[in-house]
């Protein structure tokens, strides 16, 4: 690889879908956080932690109400960004489903290669599809435990399963995904993505070959043009 | 220590309340409050009207989905047969009242240690620490009508039975709710009619919610998150052990 071409930059995304990454991830764990208590024993010491379990439920609430905001947030400011995300996460092809088996052996270390990736990586579709119908689940069960009065006591009962199910579907996945960003050496400069927006061309090329792609066609339309 | 049980004769009680206070006295609590009430019902037109009524109360369950649910273990079978709260393990998340089959658990106001005002589970306790003493639960020693009676578990059963058979004659449709679904309770009636009339399910059972919650969702969800974290940890490691000093910014 050229060193020259290493410091080039491109721009992944915006400031709008930065932040409501990162209003998500906040409101997400501060829910994981106050619910985990309730979820195992093995961490009631969260609740000495926030003070007390009244803390907790609280918190709970708040963080629930956040929780909702970013896809309001994203649908006024930048609808854009939402919408080539929820495209790109429901188009499912063969390099998106060829993609796993290689990557479990570079997630261990071992040389591999994946198949050409769009913006969105395989894994990250997956991610993104589980956030999104977990969100829906763990939002609709959440109301129905909020404001239970309203609902009949098996609807009650039911949203118990559902939350339960959710949270642990939602948190499996995330553990893999805050690694790969922070801890894994070939995949954590995209985190670059995700605090400036912009990520190394080298990067853009090796794991996003497909995106890679189409951003060097339309630079050629372009010169093109010019 | 046998398991003890609680016989409720509706056919014998006049509804004089004093069960309701007894219980209020031995437990300590503000008038608006008890572990027992009253579901009353006028039955018929005048001149054929019954007064349907009966007193009710957590009915302890062999099989409690309060039990099963409560993220705190604060709710735990007694020695004795009975179903209790460990009002300093609550914290008043209301599981146990959401999921009680017969809506018996209750989350109310209640004075911590310190006078503090909080909400915690508070339901009939069998009076457990009287039994335990070898004493009767308070509302049974103060009916003087016999329509509570406490005693031996078998011993119980076995007078359910026998005054069912001398009230069968006057009550036809008399029964003793003892409901299988929960694996039978530690607290009987003997009931005058049938239990719908009472606002008891007759085919009551532990919700098919909380046994998928606790059996299946929360058990699978647990090993989950326990297999990612693994794995997680073991890429981690093996990361170290293959790539020593060639991390290659964004490139393979």
């Amino acid at each position: 690889m050229s060193s020259q071409q290493n410091r080039r930059l491109v721009k992944r995304f915006s400031k709008t879908a930065i932040f409501v990454h990162w209003l998500n991830a906040l409101a997400f764990f501060m829910l994981y956080l106050t619910g985990l208590p309730l979820y195992t024993e093995y961490f009631h010491w969260l609740y000495i932690i926030l003070g007390s379990a009244e803390n907790a439920m609280i918190l709970h609430r708040i963080f629930a109400v956040v929780f909702m905001t970013p896809l309001i947030i994203a649908l006024i400011f930048d609808r854009q960004s939402l919408v080539h995300w929820l495209r790109q996460i429901f188009t499912w092809k063969k390099h998106d489903f060829k993609f796993f088996m290689p990557f479990a052996k570079e997630f261990f270390g071992l040389h591999s290669d994946v198949p050409k990736q769009d913006f969105y990586n395989a894994g990250e579709k997956l991610n993104s599809l589980l956030q999104l119908s977990m969100g829906f689940i763990l939002v609709i069960s959440g109301v129905i435990l909020w404001f239970d009065q309203f609902f009949s006591a098996s609807a009650v009962q039911w949203a118990f399963v559902f939350h339960n199910i959710g949270f642990a579907l939602a948190i499996a996945v995330v553990v893999g995904h805050v690694y790969l960003s922070v801890g894994h050496p070939n995949s954590r400069v995209s985190m670059k993505g995700m605090t400036k927006g912009d990520v190394p061309v080298d990067y853009a090329r090796d794991h996003h070959g497909r995106w890679y792609d189409e951003l060097k066609e339309k630079e050629k339309q372009k010169n093109k043009g010019a | 220590m046998g398991q003890y049980r609680m016989l409720v004769d509706v056919t014998k009680c006049i509804g004089c309340y004093s069960c309701r206070v007894a219980c209020q006295m031995e437990n300590d609590l503000p008038p608006d409050q008890s572990y027992i009430s009253f579901c009353e019902v006028e039955k018929g037109e005048y001149p054929n009207v019954e007064w349907v009524m009966h007193r009710f109360s957590c009915l302890h369950c062999e099989d409690a989905v309060c039990e099963k649910v409560c993220p705190q273990n604060a709710i735990s079978y007694s020695q004795t047969g009975a179903v209790v709260v460990d009002q300093e393990q609550c914290i008043g998340c209301e599981y146990c009242e959401k999921n009680c089959p017969f809506g018996r658990a209750k989350v109310e106001l209640c004075q911590d240690k310190e006078g503090n005002s909080v909400s915690r589970a508070n339901k009939c306790t069998l009076c457990n620490g009287k039994v335990l003493e070898g004493m009767t639960p308070a509302c049974a020693s103060t009916c003087y009508t016999e329509a509570i009676v406490f005693g031996e578990s078998d011993e119980i059963l076995q007078k359910a039975e026998q005054r069912l058979a001398e009230v069968k004659d006057r009550y036809p449709d008399a029964n003793i709710y003892n409901p299988e679904g929960v694996g039978g309770t530690h607290t009987i009636y003997l009931l005058a009619h049938k239990p719908e009339e009472y606002d008891l399910e007759s085919d009551a059972t532990t919700p098919a919610s909380a046994i998928i919650w606790k059996d299946y969702a929360q058990p699978l969800g647990k090993l989950l998150l326990g297999a990612t974290t693994m794995a997680v940890i073991g890429g981690a490691i093996s990361n170290r052990l293959f790539n020593k000093g060639e991390h290659h910014e964004g490139g393979e």
